[in-house]
């Protein structure tokens, strides 16, 4: 039963549930379902960053937003047909994601935070102001995707793709999680002078966790985008951000599992109290802040200890490596458990 | 000949008035910046986090006086002091949830993440209380709005108004800092935590009157600035980007640092506004931000040499 109900194999059943949704499900279950393809990709390029190599970055909503408006954008000024418009999407967030990197190299844990925060909202300015390029704060409809050859049309040929992408970023972050790249990020967060000591290029992974990062957000973005059938600023703010974070903490920092578990109660939670931003508001910020006091390393914990989970990186809510050498609160922090 | 040289004396004239009102306008949301900016380094500097809820302090602030004030007809002063008091009381909530449960032993993600979550509590519970039409309240103004003359300039009494009050708090705070017992503990604490505990001061309870402290100036800044712009319960992150980008100018450690990157920030956003787009003023603090913590990260007046990343 244990072996049975192992991590790979859930995620593996999750994704032939997903994959029969459309032809058993009516269009508004296809487009949920759609969603937690979309926030999938989100939360575990996020994961990457913040639980994987520790990075706290706030512009992973930005990210998300720089993709749909890059593929949204090339489609409706350039007529740039989809298949092409959405690795340009994709490629233009990790662009984004990378040049975001040049601060990281210099600063960290709040500083770091603020930068990208400023950088997020510097962005958000720009898509809701500059009217000539962007359509200003009324958004755009990018031109009805045509599948071609294809026997597809927009809401089922949009999932297929949106299953494909999650299923193959999926499988790639696992992958890269337990390689050589996975463990660099993880020495990096536990320690960045000890990482050094290891031989470990900060830089190079630095760069190379904000360009994946922002690779997956902007490939979220693009599809969303299509998905929508609309792109306006106002679905890339603040709120975003914590609706990413709260994923991600929620389903458990540093892991892939985690991550995948996190989007699918978020995309529902969503669903249930969409009404009211207000409503919205308190409840992922109130979700966000009850994880971090009571339940820091997210659900995947509580199901790895009930199933016997061995899941390797785990995340560790133990002595923070960012803090200053002067004495400070974090001098008199306990080991971890 | 004659029209023309009288039209370039007009020309002249309102350049001037241009001038001198865009310097008074900058002056008067510097010092509002500069509240904000002061409450985020005192707390930083105790504690090396940035407060996150800093702007939704502020946001309270201006609505518990709008409260008070506009709705059960308390007198503006009184209204002051009771918003003051309730953002206080909001900035120990902040401390006892999301950074005296985390700060032992989690790490600095932790408290900001917290920190971040109970920032858009705060929005959400101001939203559905004084919000929900989704319209910005007005708050009544002090005096009248005539503009007047003063030192050659032309300003609103108002904004002299705020000038002045944001001057006396800032002194206010000063002196509490120099001469109570609280404030030494404060100080004794940001310097040394460690040795603070030693020579017996409460670290955790001064961590708490910290954050209350902050949060009650950003509450006076609140009320002191609601006669000028609107209230929205989105304002608030406003307000913690702008007080931010101050404190960064200043070196984010410094508190006269703070009061003057304020100014400066103010001065360079309606500066920018009046010469070069109105849109800027929005976004000139992202930019300050973006700049000062890559190419300045020790403040327009900070020590050299001191690394802080």
């Amino acid at each position: 039963m244990r072996r049975l109900l192992s991590p790979r194999n859930l995620i593996f059943a999750l994704f032939v549930t997903l994959a029969v949704v459309p032809f058993l499900a009516n269009k508004y279950y296809v487009f949920i379902a759609n969603l937690v393809l979309l926030y999938m990709i989100l939360a575990v390029g996020l994961n990457l960053l913040i639980g994987y190599a520790g990075q706290l970055a706030f512009a992973n909503a930005a990210m998300f937003g720089i993709g749909a408006y890059g593929a949204g954008l090339l489609q409706a000024h350039f007529g740039v047909p989809y298949w092409l418009a959405l690795p340009s999407g994709a490629l233009i967030a990790m662009v984004s994601g990378t040049v975001m990197a040049l601060p990281a190299l210099r600063l960290s844990g709040i500083y770091l935070a603020l930068v990208t925060l400023a950088f997020a909202q510097f962005t958000l300015w720009v898509m809701s102001h500059w009217d000539t390029v962007t359509f200003g704060a009324g958004g755009f409809s990018p031109p009805r995707i045509d599948f071609g050859p294809l026997p597809l049309t927009q809401p089922n040929g949009m999932y297929l793709l949106s299953w494909l992408a999650a299923a193959g970023l999926i499988w790639f972050a696992w992958n890269a999680m337990g390689s050589r790249i996975g463990r660099a990020f993880v020495a990096m967060r536990d320690g960045e002078i000890a990482a050094q000591a290891l031989g470990i290029d900060l830089l190079r992974y630095k760069a190379l966790a904000f360009a994946l990062s922002g690779f997956y957000a902007g490939t979220a973005g693009a599809l969303y985008g299509g998905v929508l059938g609309f792109v306006g600023p106002e679905g890339f703010d603040l709120l975003q951000m914590v609706l990413h974070k709260a994923a991600v903490v929620m389903g458990g920092l540093g892991s892939i599992m985690g991550s995948i578990i996190g989007a699918v109660i978020l995309v529902v939670l969503l669903e249930v109290i969409r009404e009211f931003k207000a409503t919205m508001e308190i409840a992922f910020g109130g979700l966000l802040l009850a994880f971090v006091l009571f339940q820091p390393r997210g659900i995947v914990d509580l199901l790895r200890r009930k199933l016997g989970w061995d899941e390797r990186l785990h995340y560790k809510a133990g002595p923070d490596q960012t803090a200053p050498s002067e004495p400070t609160p974090a001098a008199t922090r306990k080991p971890a458990e | 000949m004659e029209a023309g040289g009288a039209g370039r004396r007009r020309q002249q004239v309102s350049q001037m008035e241009m001038f001198s009102y865009l310097i008074a306008a900058g002056l008067t949301t510097g010092a509002l910046y500069a509240l904000v900016a002061l409450g985020l380094v005192v707390v930083f500097k105790a504690t090396q986090v940035v407060n996150f809820a800093h702007g939704e302090m502020f946001m309270f602030g201006g609505f518990f006086a709008y409260s008070f004030h506009a709705m059960l007809g308390v007198p503006y002063v009184l209204s002051l002091f009771m918003a003051v008091a309730c953002a206080f009381a909001i900035g120990i909530v902040t401390d006892r949830i999301a950074f005296r449960p985390l700060m032992r032993s989690q790490t600095l993600v932790s408290v900001l993440l917290a920190m971040v979550g109970l920032s858009f509590i705060f929005k959400g519970i101001a939203r559905s209380a004084w919000g929900s039409s989704g319209h910005h309240i007005a708050f009544p103004p002090l005096i009248s709005p005539e503009p007047i003359m003063f030192l050659g300039l032309m300003v609103m009494s108002q904004e002299l108004v705020v000038m002045g009050a944001a001057v006396v708090v800032m002194v206010a705070f000063a002196l509490f800092f120099k001469l109570t017992r609280a404030g030494k503990f404060m100080q004794a604490t940001a310097n040394n935590p460690k040795a603070a505990t030693l020579v017996g001061i409460r670290v955790d309870r001064v961590y708490m009157y910290t954050f209350g402290v902050g949060a009650a100036v950003a509450g006076a800044a609140a009320v002191l600035m609601a006669p000028i712009t609107l209230l929205s319960p989105d304002i608030g992150f406003v307000l913690f980007v702008k007080g931010f980008a101050a404190a960064v100018l200043g070196g984010l450690t410094s508190i006269p640092g703070a009061i003057a990157g304020g100014i400066v920030l103010g001065l360079l956003e309606k500066m920018a506004a009046g010469y070069i787009h109105t849109g800027l003023e929005e976004v000139s603090a992202f930019v300050v931000i973006m700049f000062a913590m890559v190419f300045l990260p020790t403040g327009l007046f900070g020590l050299r040499g001191v690394r802080r990343v």
